[in-house]
């Protein structure tokens, strides 16, 4: 099968090194602490921010440092086939831990003890990158909610087919069967948080690989900035300043 | 939710049997309304709806499949509604069943008429495809996005803009082919059809606080409420459903007071999102 023509060109008209559309938006959902929309192309992700606040399970409560929960979700429809089962499934059990995960390890838990933090992430339209959509859209709503943070983190997914490295996957080039690399990064501190891959790659295109998708990572952490600046500015201008 | 303090819940009382509310509305106006269509793009048909901070999406989705025996040229439809985390931790994990369920039975009282198919908001023979063998299964999704009170009058209104959003593939089946195993179904021509949404009644809830009727309650009002009405109705001011809830009683007199209010208000809301579904509807063939 081709997915990159004699040309050059994806399967969406992309050329391999070009990211999908990026659009995001802050504090939509009015009654969480934080929120956020984002979208990569098709896919489409929001995320809500409840916290910090008092922890509801007291056995879980940590004395020195906040306790970060988070929930991933795909209602039926928003995936090409309708799902089943929207809930509890093992892939969601999985993304929702490797959110929290990365995520805990770049909020600031220490200052905020024997408090819990929230994360629900909800996904609106899934065409390929909603692991990384979802992470994207969780550092917008924990800046939004003003939760102390070491940096952003930032998500982007990297594959190699038909010998090209390709960026940004798209469902159609997940599904394909190649190696899907996600990366995420502390974009200031140039740290990875996360990694993630399947399928097989030789060391050395692995190696490639991983360098695009940082190389994504750090455009989508450009884009985040200019999205966060503006939302301040037009907090200042509401505040009258 | 935070609770609200005795002094609050007063002030929200006093309010309402006064006409002036917390947020400056009289008993019967509704929050400003926001239609969006074509929000999910993998959905056939598509539309968030906002009433103040409560949000909404629904979608449409058309799977191909045998028709019902008992109703041979006619589609068939289902309508689930759940609750996403996103609203409120109350509804992680398990937390929003109850509610969705709530939800989903009082959307398909309203929307998707008796066994005979009598009553519906619109007619699945739209999507039958050839009579007793291929129909269009229509599955119509609510979800919640964020939850401010008056959950159902948005759910309501986001599937009539869902469903007017809706483009149905024209199936072309090849003459001749056998159907009773799986034909070859030709979808490639990108011709489309819609759905009559005329008929698709609105949904107007009554929330009783006190002695008065307030329309679309937020959550704070919804807490401090006896009572609530929401009837179904459609632009020939007839009734497509009734549901009350909460613990109060209601002298029937009163309850046909609602009624009539309702039909009232019905009126000018159904104009209302009437106009806001054509606007998106244009927007997004715009861009």
């Amino acid at each position: 099968m081709e997915y990159v023509n004699p040309e050059g060109i994806r399967e969406d008209g992309r050329r391999p090194l070009e990211m999908r559309h990026l659009h995001a938006e802050i504090g939509t959902v009015a009654r969480a602490d934080g929120s956020a929309v984002f979208e990569m192309g098709n896919t489409k992700v929001i995320a809500a921010v409840y916290g910090p606040r008092e922890v509801q399970n007291r056995s879980q409560q940590l004395n020195d440092q906040a306790l970060v929960r988070c929930e991933y979700t795909m209602p039926n429809f928003s995936t090409g086939d309708r799902m089943r089962k929207p809930k509890g499934d093992r892939r969601s059990t999985e993304i929702s831990l490797v959110i929290r995960q990365t995520m805990e390890a770049c909020i600031l838990t220490h200052l905020m003890p024997r408090s819990q933090i929230d994360i629900y992430v909800q996904v609106l339209s899934a065409d390929g990158g909603t692991r990384s959509a979802c992470i994207n859209a969780a550092t917008l709503a924990l800046a939004d909610a003003g939760i102390p943070m070491r940096d952003l983190v930032t998500s982007c997914s990297a594959g190699y087919l038909n010998s090209t490295p390709l960026l940004d996957l798209s469902y159609f080039e997940d599904s394909a069967g190649g190696p899907d690399v996600t990366v995420g990064i502390l974009p200031k501190l140039d740290k990875v948080t996360l990694l993630q891959m399947d399928a097989r790659l030789p060391i050395d295109i692995f190696e490639i690989v991983v360098q695009l998708a940082t190389e994504g990572c750090k455009a989508v952490a450009n884009y985040i900035h200019e999205v966060l600046l503006e939302n301040t500015k037009q907090l200042e201008y509401r505040r009258g300043l | 939710m935070v609770g609200l303090s005795a002094g609050e819940k007063h002030f929200i009382q006093g309010g309402i049997a006064q006409d002036l509310r917390a947020d400056g509305r009289k008993r019967l106006n509704y929050r400003p309304i926001y239609v969006e269509t074509g929000v999910i793009p993998q959905a056939d048909g598509s539309a968030k709806v906002k009433m103040g901070a409560t949000e909404v999406i629904a979608s449409v989705k058309l799977d191909l499949a045998r028709p019902n025996p008992s109703q041979p040229g006619k589609g068939k439809v289902s309508l689930f509604v759940s609750c996403s985390a996103t609203a409120g931790p109350m509804f992680e994990g398990r937390g929003s069943e109850e509610l969705s369920a709530e939800l989903s039975v009082a959307l398909q009282r309203c929307l998707l008429g008796g066994k005979s198919g009598a009553g519906a908001a619109f007619d699945p023979s739209c999507l039958s495809i050839v009579d007793g063998k291929l129909c269009w299964d229509a599955y119509i999704d609510g979800l919640v996005v964020s939850a401010d009170g008056n959950l159902l009058d948005a759910l309501g209104a986001a599937i009539k803009a869902a469903l007017t959003n809706t483009r149905v593939p024209v199936a072309n089946v090849p003459a001749g082919a056998s159907l009773d195993e799986d034909p070859d179904v030709d979808l490639s021509s990108q011709e489309t059809t819609r759905i009559d949404t005329s008929g698709v009644p609105v949904i107007v809830t009554l929330t009783k606080v006190g002695r008065h009727y307030i329309v679309d309650a937020t959550s704070e009002e919804e807490s401090q409420m006896s009572s609530a009405v929401s009837v179904s109705i459609n632009k020939e001011r007839r009734i497509c459903g009734l549901t009350k809830r909460g613990g109060a009683g209601l002298d029937p007199s009163i309850i046909l007071d609602m009624i009539s209010v309702a039909s009232h208000v019905s009126e000018q809301l159904m104009n209302k999102l009437d106009s806001e579904i054509a606007a998106a509807e244009a927007d997004e063939q715009d861009t």
